[in-house]
């Protein structure tokens, strides 16, 4: 399975290499590598076990340093996080060389190896278990983009081009130095002494022996930076509307539905499981940006007037949400955050390559040119309806899963688990959050309304010419699979939930789960000073908060220490554990191998 | 000077015998090509020597892998040189081939140097046929304005470098730098003063390697003498005399005993003023002129298409230069972040130099971030702009040659670092070891270290980052093409900021 997994990414490097020659020859080698490498994907997709949280298809080689104190391995591996991301970017490189199949004319064997190289990082970046691998992928994906953006973009794909790399790269540079803050952190409290660069082994050893708060919340910090511009959130979107309007139809869908992913993905790889206390001090704050960037970007789609700048800011809206049910910090939460990249990689993709349909009949993207395209061309309205439908959250459609789940970890967060007082900005959050969806589905079916409704209304055209004609073979196929997969999410959510749950119990469960470990003596709590018994008062004094989210294990034990675990979802968990002396947080992994503390 | 001392100069003796030869053959035979060739074949023999060489410390010479790898790189960057010379249009051809092979041989004596007046004599070896290239090649204003300008101020720096060296004679009574080290490390009774002294050498030492480095502030020379010399100088000036630099910097003044922390202290702040002003002033320029900045790299405008393979070649080069992985310049950046971050505390040290150093960090970060933005300018320039006259790369076959072997360079180093990290690395533990002894290195770095794994990694990201950058530095320049007419628009433009006080158009 490990040379299955290698051989799926390096394939369509192989590709790339071959593409050479006129148009024909290329696109002809590009379709066919991406359809290989997404039956090997689909191979390693079907093959998962179910309800394993390990790790599948390993396949680990030295890379160099290996004899000295660096071990830079050249290691490759799923698990059910990586799994659907790596399967969705099999699925939307097919798509995206089927986009351009007749619009690129110009250099198009170029073209086709970009795409080809960009698939190869795209599916490297989340296959990669050692996070210098993980990084060189990170930052070669700029290049290709960079490029499929500067040559064949539209009118101002210089400029666009420029600040999506530069904005990316300034990001994941603060990125690399956090990361390299983890890999030395670990290095120097671990007792082997070898340095090592694999993310298993680094998410266990800090399960074990987690870094000090302080130093999490600088680490979070640059890794926050990285990953939010990715992402893209709300400050730090500006550069997305400009490189999607830019970009080439193939390198929207790609930009948006799995370049985005590679933020979120990051977020929940190495910010919850290795820096849980900074996530769980952080999370209200990253829970309002989130909900500012989705209510911001849906007012701002509803004044668009170009279709792709409003799926743009959509997909920032949609982006929010997943990062919403992340930082809900409990497994709702999580998972509709997960299911939701998938599920917007496939709408939000899907309506790129849509619209880059829509530009190649009329050579506009102006909602106020179109109008009851649905008469013309009835195929392609059927797929934007599905995809629309998805994207806003129809019940039976794959966003509709992803949503409700968010919505409902985030309610959770705000109204199960956390006590009255301070519980009101997330509540705030949560109304704010479901506000977006409402938005969502305004500017969405507005749009529909708008292009494919009502009276027809096409750009002037020469009347020689004949009438726009339909989707054709090509154009279908490269919708039908997407369309496949929103209907068998929304359908049977559990056929991908089971295989993805035990993953990301085990990878955020640090984040979700703690214990405090109190003293007392028999008498009770009383024993403490006034700021730990303030603390504790405030709705989480041990025995009244049996019931109330907290699993207590107050049975004091004569040496008059008790252990009391407590989920994340109370709105300062950080504060409570601060502001105590005598409180001392451990972390237990339940679902990881513990290792003893150095 | 003993037989192994003559035996290890080998290489750098048949260079010198190939130089003065084509100096003075030179006046007789006026072919280009012979000449390139010799130059070629001298490089490939005390390449071919080198290989069967034992290197151990003889002499004056250090003999260890810093200096072999050292070696190496000039040995590599003085054949790619003597490659694009190959059709240059000058009519000094032998001139500058035989002080291009001088330079190379300076570089390589730095390289070994482990004693003050053969380093000094290396430098001065770089430096005095500088001066003549920048001569060569153009003869206008502006050409000998930044050939005096330089000349007056390595005289100087000199000075102040020589002067610094005379201290450290003066306090310790010896020139070798081993002796140097262990006098310093254990002062005899009563020579209190001595530590006093060794500062003062320390600041002039600085003063005159960091005008080799052009180091903020003694960097303002840089701006003029890259626009007023031809693209081949420029590349030339890029990477001798800084590599030969950075190698005194680490003989000198990083790991004398006793003076480290004041030497990374003087590092670290030029570090970070260096990279900070030069991006800034840089930026500032961009900004404001930027029309004119366009017309001067309108010249490459689909270069993409007209030449793919010289754009290509150029491209990998300034993507590597951004540091963008998978390519060489990415390890080097990684290895420079990885060490700055990687600073403890030492155990009476009060931990401020830690802060320091992840400052200095992210301030590295940003400005490579920054720095990005100029390289990719100019990959914008050459992909996607429509082509406006039909520019083709002027630099003939050696050229294209050279450039493509960068590139390839470049690539393989990316993908398969591990001989260059496993050079660095061999290079570095060598480097502490002479200077106070491996076991010592605990206590009298700054820095204390669980163990010496890390010290080493540490040193061998950094030689790793810069012998990495130099390479694709230099192809980027020498490819561009020329225009016919000389004058200002043949300067070079990647890297070096405008001049403050550029002449009106």
């Amino acid at each position: 399975m490990g040379n299955l997994l290698l051989a799926t990414i390096l394939l369509p490097l192989a590709g790339a290499v071959l593409a050479f020659g006129p148009r024909r020859g290329a696109r002809a080698v590009a379709l066919a590598a991406t359809v290989a490498a997404l039956a090997m994907a689909g191979t390693l997709v079907f093959r998962y076990p179910v309800g394993a949280s390990g790790e599948f298809a390993v396949f680990d080689a030295a890379w160099f340093g290996a004899d000295s104190s660096i071990d830079i391995r050249l290691s490759v591996g799923l698990d059910g996080l990586s799994l659907w991301l790596f399967g969705l970017t099999a699925l939307l490189s097919l798509t995206a060389v089927l986009v351009g199949w007749e619009s690129i004319r110009q250099q198009a064997s170029a073209y086709y190896r970009l795409l080809l190289v960009l698939e190869t990082g795209m599916l490297g970046v989340f296959a990669a278990r050692d996070i210098i691998l993980f990084y060189v992928f990170f930052e070669f994906t700029l290049i290709p983009l960079f490029f499929l953006i500067g040559i064949w973009g539209s009118s101002q794909r210089r400029h666009a081009a420029i600040k999506f790399f530069l904005f990316t790269l300034a990001g994941s540079v603060l990125a690399l130095l956090g990361l390299l803050a983890i890999v030395l952190w670990d290095h120097y409290h671990s007792p082997a002494g070898q340095m090592t660069f694999s993310i298993p082994r680094l998410t266990e050893n800090l399960a074990a022996a987690p870094i000090p708060t302080g130093v999490q919340l600088w680490i979070f910090a640059a890794l926050f930076a990285g990953f939010a511009i990715k992402v893209p959130m709300f400050p730090l979107h500006t550069w997305l509307p400009l490189a999607h309007v830019e970009a080439p139809a193939a390198g929207s869908v790609l930009l948006a539905g799995v370049l985005l992913k590679i933020g979120s993905y990051g977020f929940v790889r190495f910010v919850l499981p290795m820096l849980p206390d900074a996530t769980a001090i952080c999370a209200p704050w990253l829970l309002g940006l989130s909900v500012v960037g989705i209510v911001y970007a849906a007012l701002v789609a509803l004044a668009q007037s170009d279709i792709k700048r409003l799926v743009a800011y959509s997909s920032i809206s949609h982006m929010g949400f997943c990062m919403l049910g992340l930082f809900a910090l409990n497994p709702l939460g999580i998972q509709g955050g997960v299911l939701q990249m998938v599920n917007h990689g496939l709408a939000t993709g899907g309506l790129f390559a849509i619209v880059g349909m829509i530009y190649e009949r009329y050579h506009t993207r102006a909602i106020a040119d179109l109008g009851g395209l649905a008469k013309r061309t009835p195929r392609l309205a059927a797929f934007m309806l599905l995809m629309t439908l998805s994207s806003i959250g129809l019940p039976g459609l794959g966003g509709f899963v992803g949503e409700f789940l968010i919505l409902l970890g985030m309610f959770q967060r705000a109204w199960t688990a956390a006590p009255p007082a301070g519980a009101l900005p997330l509540r705030v959050i949560s109304v704010l959050a479901l506000s977006g969806v409402v938005l969502g589905a305004w500017y969405m079916l507005g749009l529909v309304r708008r292009v494919f409704f009502g009276p027809l209304r096409e750009p002037k055209r020469d009347p020689a010419e004949p009438p726009v004609a339909d989707l054709s073979a090509r154009e279908v196929m490269a919708l039908t699979p997407l369309a496949v997969f929103i209907v068998w999410i929304g359908l049977q959510p559990s056929f991908f939930l089971d295989r993805m749950s035990p993953t990301l119990d085990h990878l955020t469960g640090e984040a979700q789960r703690r214990e405090v470990e109190v003293t007392a003596d028999e008498r009770g709590w009383t024993q403490m000073d006034g700021r730990a018994q303030t603390t504790l008062a405030n709705g989480w004094h041990a025995p009244r908060d049996e019931g109330r989210g907290i699993s207590a294990n107050h049975a004091l034990r004569p040496s008059g220490r008790a252990t009391l675990a407590f989920p994340l979802s109370h709105p300062r968990p950080s504060a409570f554990i601060r502001g105590s002396t005598l409180l001392r947080t451990t972390t237990t992994a339940p679902l990881t191998p513990t290792r003893t503390k150095p | 000077m003993t037989t192994e001392t003559l035996h290890l100069l080998m290489p750098e003796i048949v260079l010198a015998i190939a130089a003065v030869t084509i100096y003075v053959a030179g006046a007789f035979v006026a072919s280009r090509a012979v000449w390139s060739w010799i130059g070629l074949g001298a490089s490939a023999i005390a390449a071919a020597v080198m290989l069967i060489q034992q290197p151990q410390p003889a002499g004056p010479l250090a003999g260890d892998a810093l200096g072999q790898l050292i070696r190496w790189l000039a040995l590599g960057v003085g054949a790619m040189l003597v490659l694009t010379a190959s059709r240059s249009r000058a009519p000094d051809v032998p001139e500058y081939l035989g002080s291009l092979l001088l330079t190379v041989v300076g570089l390589m004596l730095v390289a070994e140097a482990n004693e003050l007046i053969l380093l000094f004599l290396g430098l001065e070896l770089i430096a005095i046929p500088t001066y003549l290239l920048l001569y060569l090649g153009r003869h206008d204003a502006a050409a000998e304005e930044s050939a005096a300008k330089y000349f007056f101020l390595s005289v100087l720096a000199s000075a102040l470098l020589l002067y610094g060296f005379s201290f450290l004679y003066g306090t310790t009574g010896s020139t070798d730098l081993g002796a140097i080290a262990a006098r310093l490390a254990q002062p005899a009774a009563g020579q209190d003063t001595l530590a006093g002294l060794a500062r003062i050498a320390m600041v002039f030492v600085f003063a005159g390697l960091g005008f080799k480095i052009a180091a903020v502030p003694l960097h303002f020379y840089a701006p003029d003498v890259y626009q007023g010399t031809t693209h081949l100088n420029a590349a030339l000036l890029s990477v001798v005399p800084k590599a030969a630099g950075l190698v005194a910097l680490v003989r000198i003044g990083l790991l004398m005993p006793g003076l480290e922390s004041h030497a990374w202290r003087i590092a670290l702040a030029l570090a970070v003023v260096t990279m900070t002003y030069a991006n800034v002033l840089a930026l500032w320029q961009y900004n404001l002129r930027e029309g004119r900045e366009v017309d001067n790299v309108d010249e490459l405008a689909g270069l993409g298409q007209t030449s793919p393979v010289v754009a290509g070649a150029i491209a990998v080069c300034l993507f590597s230069l951004a540091g963008v992985p998978p390519l060489a310049g990415f390890w080097g950046k990684l290895g420079v972040f990885a060490a700055a971050l990687d600073v403890q505390p030492a155990a009476g040290e009060p931990g401020g130099l830690r802060i320091w150093f992840i400052a200095l960090a992210v301030i590295g970060v940003l400005n490579a971030a920054i720095a990005a933005a100029y390289y990719l300018r100019v990959v914008g320039v050459m992909y996607f702009r429509l082509p406006l006259a039909s520019p083709k790369s002027e630099g003939g076959r050696g050229a294209r040659f050279a450039a493509i072997a960068c590139a390839v360079l470049v690539v393989l180093l990316g993908l398969a670092s591990g001989p260059l990290f496993e050079a660095c690395r061999r290079a570095s533990p060598n480097v502490s070891a002479q200077a106070n002894g491996a076991a010592t290195v605990r206590e009298r770095h700054d820095w204390p270290v669980s163990n010496t794994a890390p010290l080493r990694s540490r040193l061998g990201f950094s030689l790793a980052a810069w012998s990495s950058f130099p390479s694709s530095r230099w192809c980027c320049k020498m490819n561009v093409p020329q225009t016919r007419n000389p004058g200002p628009r043949r300067r070079p433009f990647i890297l070096c900021p405008r001049n403050e006080r550029e002449p009106p158009p």
